[in-house]
């Protein structure tokens, strides 16, 4: 099954396969999130569709962004630059393929589970036992195939992105187990207060240790080869790295402060949410003193130009977080739309657009050929730019709407009709991420197959 | 019944953490730092690098006005929720 580092030109299989995957599912996951926003402007918007109700686009929506779009996308880039970096072949192409054919099966279980209703019913944990199971084992395919790899490397040095790589899937494979509860079938929870602790260790760590880390391994080896300049420095880069796996593992608990969890926990969970402004700013120094006076270049390259926009939201979004985990501050923030908004900068804004420019910077080193069109691929950055940045400037509005409403007292129902006009506004920016998605997905695929664009050496 | 899970989860990461960092010390990593930031260029440097246009630039103004925006946003809604916190 191992192919030698000797072997012929890689052939980039699995990546292209992931590129494939991340591209489909995104339509697929807008797609239910324009349900949803249907949903919350008309409530009986598609009420004779059983399988579609709110409850089970939304939880469509968010687990086919978390592990259909983001995740896969991220993944493809690491399968390209994982090699590359180490100068040698990936430990097996067949078995990424198939880790890529057997992630494309599972999703679809996922959808069809939920939508005969058999969600768990804890948020971003929804997916049924059976999916959980099958999900550890696409981790522990992509661990073997990458620490594999990482095993036969030419190169001694291990390069910031790698790790960044590594601790995401070997981390995330273990937060998935204990997150998700999967000893307990049945229910795929603990009783209580204790299984409202460990969901948020692991609702959490999906953003903090699964996509933030990819994203920023992504940021890390494209930035510095579309500039063309060396990272600024890579020991800080370790120091941002190892920084970010001490303080990010234990801010769960922000989400309940106004639960009666122990005291101690929601104080570690406060300081490292405000500690997170050290792995961030480390990165984000780090990485815009790089590119220091090349942002002409950076916006003439369309997938660095996604994946430098992607380190804004990421400023933004862990800014937001450590605010957010102020108690003083929750209070006017937590349980609103402010929070929906944060999540869609962090998901979409910061992991999604680096994705997608990871997918845009490699594709033409895989294929050998230019992308199918550079046009559309700025048409869907500008339709992701607006969608992202508008869904922020709305959901921020109403959120700070309803949490002063009831910071004042007042009852739900009667800020309802206050915020209507701001869900027509939130799924009209959909429509931008939507059209984004789908046109991404054309470009993709024709990138990757039925290109008449002239062919270049692949690498 | 609170802390088992709880403590197991963050020693699993912890554990995992340590034995990883103890293998890169006594594995060199953090050695040859200076020729690290180079790695991603190797075999890439004859390419030359895209040129930029006054449409980036451009674009680069609007980003970053974009984000100027969204911090004063961010630096009003502390200032709001301290001021409005009892």
């Amino acid at each position: 099954m191992a192919s030698s580092a000797n072997n012929d030109r890689p052939n980039h299989r699995t990546a292209r396969a992931f590129c494939l995957t991340s591209a489909f599912w995104f339509a697929a996951a807008a797609s239910f999130g324009m349900i949803g926003a249907g949903y919350l402007i008309a409530p009986d918007f598609m009420a004779n569709i059983g399988w579609l109700h709110f409850g089970k686009a939304r939880p469509m929506h968010v687990n086919l962004m978390l592990f259909g779009f983001v995740t896969p996308g991220l993944l493809a880039a690491a399968f390209y630059y994982v090699p590359k970096l180490l100068r040698t072949a990936l430990y097996s192409e067949k078995l990424g393929v198939f880790t890529a054919i057997l992630w494309n099966i599972t999703l679809p279980i996922g959808v069809v589970g939920l939508a005969q209703g058999r969600s768990q019913g804890r948020e971003y944990a929804e997916w049924p036992w059976s999916v959980d199971m099958l999900i550890v084992v696409l981790f522990a395919l992509v661990i073997f195939n990458l620490v594999m790899t990482v095993r036969r490397r030419l190169e001694p040095i291990i390069y910031v992105s790698i790790w960044y790589v590594c601790a995401a899937v070997i981390l995330t494979g273990t937060t998935y187990c204990i997150g998700n509860v999967i000893w307990k079938p049945s229910t795929g929870a603990l009783l209580g207060i204790p299984d409202a602790i460990l969901l948020w260790f692991y609702g959490h760590n999906v953003f903090g240790l699964l996509l933030t880390p990819l994203g920023l391994g992504v940021a890390y080896y494209v930035l510095p080869l579309a500039t063309r300049s060396p990272l600024y420095s890579h020991t800080l880069s370790l120091i941002g790295f190892w920084s970010l796996i001490v303080v990010y593992t234990h801010i769960g608990t922000h989400h309940l402060l106004q639960v009666p969890v122990p005291t101690w926990l929601k104080t570690i969970a406060i300081v490292d949410s405000v500690a997170m402004v050290i792995p961030v700013m480390v990165f984000l120094i780090n990485i815009w003193y790089t590119v220091q006076g090349k942002l002409g270049t950076i916006h003439a390259d369309i997938g660095a130009k996604f994946v430098f926009t992607g380190t804004i939201y990421y400023f933004f979004v862990n800014i937001q977080g450590s605010m957010m985990a102020l108690p003083q501050v929750q209070r006017v923030t937590h349980f609103n739309n402010w929070v929906v908004g944060h999540a869609h900068i962090g998901v979409l804004g910061f992991a999604g657009v680096v994705a997608i420019g990871g997918i845009y910077y490699v594709l033409p080193k895989i294929t050998g050929r230019p992308l199918y069109s550079r046009f559309l691929a700025d048409l869907q950055y500008w339709l992701l730019l607006i969608g992202v940045t508008g869904f922020a400037v709305v959901l921020t509005i109403v959120g700070l709407i309803q949490g002063n409403a009831w910071l004042n007292g007042e009852t739900v129902y009667r800020v309802l009709p206050e915020i209507h006009l701001y869900y027509i506004l939130r799924a009209s920016l959909g429509v931008f991420i939507i059209s984004g998605a789908y046109i991404g997905l054309y470009n993709i695929f024709r990138t990757l197959y039925f290109n008449p664009g002239a062919a270049t050496a692949c690498e | 019944m609170y802390y088992p899970y709880f403590i197991t989860y963050m020693l699993a990461g912890f554990v995992i953490s340590v034995g990883v960092f103890i293998w890169a010390l006594n594995n060199g990593q953090f050695k040859e730092q200076q020729r690290a930031r180079f790695l991603p260029l190797e075999g890439e440097l004859e390419t030359q690098p895209v040129r930029g246009s006054r449409m980036g630039r451009l674009e680069t103004y609007a980003l970053f006005s974009l984000a100027c925006c969204g911090l004063l946003a961010s630096a009003a809604v502390l200032a709001f929720a301290l001021w409005r916190a009892p």
